[in-house]
């Protein structure tokens, strides 16, 4: 099992090359945070700590949303704030005062925001998302870092990620950034096509894609991810399979395919309806996800979460703490945090964000008003989470927090698809479970206890379906 | 002579009137000269114009040409009528129950294909007859059900009296309305029936479809006389003498003396009238022979019982007979005897060419059916009237209350709405004891339903907007005949009634004929469309250059559904189909292998080689035996299928829960949640109500 957080050592290489500049400042300002043993206090969250428990520990995760674009991409609902083609030249000395304000109130939110001052780990994950964060200069990158650490501290073997565009960046921005301690990076290239690209409103080329990669090459980023969007207007399936061979080619640490998701407010929205011309009709879609899940596995990839392939060590920490329903802090605009059992999404519009932050620093800011702790609630959550992933749904501690009723009607309402092949049942050693056996036994308690461990869905065919089979769980939960 | 008639009528006007009003007549009949043929410019430049008013329509005429010069002597009016018009037809209107000697009654109908303007035109008729007051004319009188209007397509049929002067006589017309849709060839072919002569409505900008061309057909078969009239003149698209030449070419009828209107603008109204009056001959006088009514229409109305609407055809029928209905051997007093003007208005009897209603408090719709005859319980008639026939439902879905205590109140809508429409079946297969308990096993609630091709979505909707149920429907099917090894044959239209596997030697399927109308460029979508669906090319002619007729021979299970949707879609709405059984003799046998799901196993093979929207049908129908024939798993064959099945259905991936933000998504799932606990009360359902919908593709947003 890939659970527990044995990928750590894999990480410590990367820091330990040494942090010149600001981070070796934060570090020291971190030390004592870090050398408190962190290793029974982080491995006890993941392996003992209660579900119903998970939440209320502190986070040791920050997604930090830069919503700088140039343009609005044409599939795109995302809380950004499109520049024009102004900022279009890397390394432009003069900062753009749009990102300069911006970042000045994103420091501010993060100072103001409010601490349990007995248990303050430091940040485990910082994850820079847009918008497309490798606009944002990186002195000012480095000033939200330092605020971080400053507030919480940062580990000094944190996975820190940014999503970075082809064509915002060059070498040196990029060498810039790692020097400030950015050690993942996540290429957005989503097409190798020319018309694709122009299709979707992307701001750069296939040109730009080749030397993005180039760059993140020569650069020595050892992780990084090269995100895909299938399902693109026009798109069909030798295309498709031609965008996975070159990622394959290009030797990425891990990979995002998303499935394109038409948003009624996009211009995609107003151009498309999903599964009729030019968009792949809905059988074409998956088996572009088929497509995608056996040529990335078949070139080594682990395809580890619906939407996420990785070589092996190489998942993303950041994501996983979502998945695994753990808390983490966000800050800027729209961004959605998961602090003290509450999911709190922050205004969408810049000037409302803006008084946001202003009424936090009052103290006017009150996250958690309806906190109502719902176990119910929290157990969706975690099946919704975890039925992601390809983990599964860890049944002893789902027991452990929501009791065995829950499980057993899990399990009846999965039945039919365990049949089918869409559900699977694995032991506690990872080994799956014989369809017949899970048929003959399911219903017994004490088989449950002792072989039933996880329960997840199959590869591609069951994460085709996950809504379909996660809502069907939902049902089972609230009869 | 249609324009100089006319002129007689205005005539009648003005000397009725005031002496002014002349100038008024004159005005419209002006524009009516232009057409006409020489004799006819004569008639009026004797009477009424000097020479150099000719002259100046022969300029005028130069300057419509385009108009003109297409049918020779048609009629061409370009004005619309006046308001004196309007009031003079107004107060004749008020005394149109008065009774006509026969000779003088003209009854028609229109033919015309949806959106041709038929109910545009029917309204502008009673309009101009003071049938109907402007004032309290509703947009498409004719279209009775609120589903009809909204639509705008016409479902059921419904009668107009008019009364209109000619020559100083007074004249009886009957507007007999008949359905638009391609569903409904027996009820066009009785309410053609009940009639002398037709109005056939083209649109001047579009031509002849396809189920106009049936309806001609029908209408020629039954010796009705039939009037061309080419409708929508004044769009600007408008090419009237290619779609005269067109009916000419189509039909063979002689369309020199086509009508040009606009129903919208009023234009030719008169002259249409004119022509009705002139060209269709008028009813026999029988009315001393028994009665003998033709049902050409019937509905069931909440307080009253069924209505029948009827044509007397022999005889005269007054209120308070004991009547008898030939084919069902009912037998009723007729409480009240009416016209239909376009409501109803009571009189005391109607004699033979007379159209009216009666009531008589009949319970059931099934009592009165449409084509049946009506004679005197003491009186009756030797011979009914030769035509009818029995309504045999040809497609079948299965219904279910989404809750499943809505299922008494569902079966009692299915009850209600049996007895209101003839082409309506349901089987309904408990016993009352069975019900009085409690249901155990949920999806023994289906009910069997069965329906006319097309027109599922219209009894969902009805039941859900009236009755207010919300209801699960599965893709419809269709009645499948199998030969059993020792010689019966057994219709099903649900599996779970198909003989046990060893007693079966084949199962055969409906086939239908269909003909498809098309301008030439969709020709290829369509015959892909049509061999998509497993049918069987037969012919394709040139009906004009640009026009092209194709007729395939396809499974009856293949057309229902979308085919109608996707003929449309594929060819951007301008082809049109007509289709007709060609029964079961001429089937294709098809051998079952799999012995549990002869479905199944029957489209899987064809699903093998067939493109992906019909895999996706057929999933479809697979996973709807999956619930109707209500064993389970066991009848949806191999785990392959399943899972094929689904993932046909629908790709489900999560998206990307972008910077954790996992509250949309939640919501969403929570509420796909919401659909399956909804969905529960109907037992094992794997595949949420938006999977049939999509089939049957009757809304785009479910949910």
């Amino acid at each position: 099992m890939l659970l527990k957080s044995t990928f750590v050592p894999l990480f410590t290489a990367i820091p330990a090359r040494g942090h010149p500049g600001k981070l070796s400042v934060s570090s020291v300002r971190n030390a004592v945070a870090q050398r408190c043993p962190p290793t029974s206090r982080q491995n006890g969250s993941s392996n003992t700590t209660s579900l119903l428990l998970l939440h209320k520990l502190p986070p040791t995760s920050a997604y930090i949303h830069l919503p700088f674009c140039r343009k609005r991409c044409h599939y795109c609902d995302f809380p950004i704030i499109a520049l024009g083609s102004s900022s279009s030249n890397p390394g432009d000395d003069k900062d753009d005062p749009r990102i300069l304000n911006y970042l000045e109130t994103l420091c501010r939110e993060i100072k103001a925001t409010k601490l349990d001052s007995s248990n303050r780990p430091p940040l485990e994950t910082v994850f820079f998302g847009g918008g497309t964060p490798s606009l944002v200069p990186p002195r000012l990158v480095s000033s939200v870092l330092d605020a971080l650490s400053y507030k919480f501290g940062v580990c000094s073997n944190a996975e820190i990620s940014m999503e970075m565009d082809p064509g915002t960046f060059g070498e040196g921005k990029l060498k810039e950034l790692m020097n400030l301690g950015v050690n993942r990076v996540s290429l957005g290239v989503q097409a190798f096509q020319e018309e694709l690209l122009k299709a979707c409103g992307r701001a750069h080329g296939v040109r730009e894609v080749y030397e993005a990669v180039k760059i993140v090459k020569s650069c020595g980023v050892e992780n990084w991810s090269m995100d895909l969007i299938s399902s693109l207007p026009h798109q069909n399936l030798s295309i498709w399979e031609q965008s996975l061979q070159l990622t394959i080619q290009a030797q990425p640490t891990h990979v995002s395919v998303y499935d394109l998701q038409v948003e009624q407010e996009t211009k995609f929205g107003v151009l498309y309806s999903p599964g009729e011309f030019p968009l792949p009709s809905e059988n074409q879609s998956a088996e572009f996800y088929r497509v995608a899940s056996r040529m990335l596995r078949d070139a080594g990839y682990d395809h580890y979460e619906i939407s996420s392939y990785c070589k092996s060590g190489y998942r993303c920490k950041h994501n996983s703490i979502y998945w695994k329903n753990k808390p983490f802090y966000a800050f800027g605009l729209g961004s959605a945090s998961y602090v003290d059992g509450v999911r709190f999404s922050r205004p969408r519009r810049l000037k409302e964000y803006m008084d946001y932050v202003q009424n936090l620093e009052n103290g006017l800011t009150n996250c958690s008003e309806d906190d109502i702790f719902d176990a119910k609630d929290l157990a969706m959550d975690v099946i919704m989470l975890s039925l992601r992933t390809a983990d599964g749904l860890d049944l002893k501690s789902f027991k452990e927090a929501f009791g065995d009723s829950h499980i057993l009607s899990i399990c009846e309402v999965y039945r039919p698809h365990v049949e089918s092949g869409h559900v699977i049942c694995l032991d506690g050693q990872g080994r799956t479970i014989a369809v017949n056996e899970f048929l003959s036994s399911f219903s017994n308690e004490f088989w449950r206890n002792e072989k039933l461990a996880y329960l997840r869905l199959s590869d591609p065919d069951g994460f085709l379906l996950s809504n379909e089979l996660i809502s069907l769980a939902f049902s089972a939960m609230a009869p | 002579m249609a324009a100089a008639a006319d002129f007689c009528r205005l005539n009648l006007v003005s000397s009725s009137n005031t002496p002014n009003r002349l100038l008024n007549a004159a005005n419209f009949t002006r524009p009516g000269s232009l057409g006409l043929n020489e004799v006819e410019l004569q008639f009026h430049r004797k009477n009424y114009l000097s020479t150099s008013e000719l002259g100046l329509h022969q300029k005028r005429r130069r300057g419509l040409r385009v108009c003109c010069q297409a049918a020779g002597a048609g009629v061409q009016p370009k004005t619309a009528p006046s308001d004196t018009d309007l009031e003079f037809a107004a107060r004749v209107g008020k005394d149109r129950l008065l009774k006509v000697p026969s000779s003088n009654i003209r009854n028609f109908c229109i033919i015309a294909h949806i959106d041709h303007g038929k109910s545009t035109l029917a309204d502008k008729l009673l309009q101009m007859t003071g049938t109907v007051e402007s004032r309290e004319m509703k947009a498409q009188f004719l279209d009775n059900m609120d589903l009809e209007r909204e639509r705008g397509i016409t479902i059921k049929l419904q009668a107009a009296r008019m009364r209109f002067m000619y020559n100083n006589e007074a004249y009886c017309l009957n507007l007999i309305d008949t359905p638009g849709h391609v569903d409904f060839s027996y009820e066009v072919s009785r309410s053609l029936a009940a009639c002398e002569g037709a109005l056939l409505v083209v649109d001047a900008s579009q031509g002849v479809e396809a189920q106009t061309l049936a309806n001609v057909y029908l209408a020629l078969e039954n010796d009705l006389e039939i009037i061309p009239v080419l409708n929508k003149i004044d769009l600007p698209g408008a090419e009237p003498e290619r779609v005269s030449r067109e009916i000419e070419e189509v039909v063979g009828l002689d369309c020199s003396n086509a009508i040009y209107c606009s129903a919208k603008e009023g234009i030719g109204i008169n002259e249409i009238l004119s022509a009705i009056v002139q060209k269709i001959p008028p009813p026999q006088d029988t009315a001393e022979r028994p009665l003998r009514a033709l049902i050409f229409d019937s509905y069931y109305d909440a307080y009253r019982g069924v209505i029948v609407y009827f044509r007397v055809i022999d005889g005269t029928i007054r209120k308070g007979d004991r009547i008898m209905f030939m084919a069902s051997k009912k037998d009723y007093y007729a409480d009240e005897v009416g016209v239909l003007s376009p409501n109803q208005l009571q009189v005391d009897q109607l004699y033979a060419g007379e159209v009216g209603y009666l009531s008589a408090s009949i319970r059931s719709v099934a009592d009165a059916r449409v084509g049946d005859t009506i004679t005197h319980y003491s009186r009756k008639a030797e011979e009914s009237l030769s035509g009818y026939k029995e309504a045999t439902p040809m497609v079948f879905c299965g219904l279910f209350p989404v809750d499943a205590d809505q299922f008494n109140e569902l079966r009692d809508a299915l009850e209600k709405l049996q007895l209101n429409d003839a082409a309506l079946k349901v089987h309904i297969p408990f016993q009352e004891e069975f019900l009085s308990q409690k249901p155990q096993v949920p999806w023994d609630l289906a009910l069997d339903v069965g329906f006319l091709v097309f027109f599922i979505w219209k009894f969902q909707e009805r039941l859900e907007r009236e009755y207010n149920l919300s209801l699960i429907t599965t893709a419809p099917s269709v009645v499948y005949r199998v030969n059993c090894v020792n010689g019966d044959t057994v219709e099903c239209s649900n599996p779970s009634l198909l003989p046990e596997p060893g007693s079966r030697r084949s199962i055969e399927e409906p086939f239908v004929k269909i003909e498809m109308l098309t301008p030439k460029d969709y020709i290829g979508a369509l015959m892909e469309l049509a061999q998509d669906r497993r049918g069987e090319f037969k012919e394709i002619k040139f009906i004009t250059e640009i026009r092209a007729s194709i007729i395939y021979e396809l499974p009856l299970a293949e057309m229902v559904g979308d085919f109608f949707d996707q003929l449309k879609s594929r060819s951007k709405g301008y082809a049109s189909m007509e289709y007709s059984f060609i029964g079961l003799p001429s089937l294709i046998v098809i051998w079952a292998r799999n012995l549990n799901c002869f479905l199944i196993d029957t489209n899987l093979e064809y699903c093998t080689k067939g493109s992906e929207l019909t895999l996706g049908a057929f999933v479809f129908s697979k996973l709807c035996i999956h619930i109707v024939s209500g064993d389970g798993r066991a009848c949806i064959g191999s785990k392959v299928i399943a899972s094929e099945a689904i993932s046909a259905i629908r790709k489900d991936v999560l998206a990307k829960c972008y910077g954790g933000d996992i509250t949309r998504k939640k919501k969403l799932l929570r509420k796909q949640a919401e659909g399956k606990k909804r969905m529960k009360a109907i037992g094992r359902v794997d595949v949420p109500q938006e999977a049939f919908m999509a089939v049957l593709k009757l809304e785009k947003e479910v949910l």
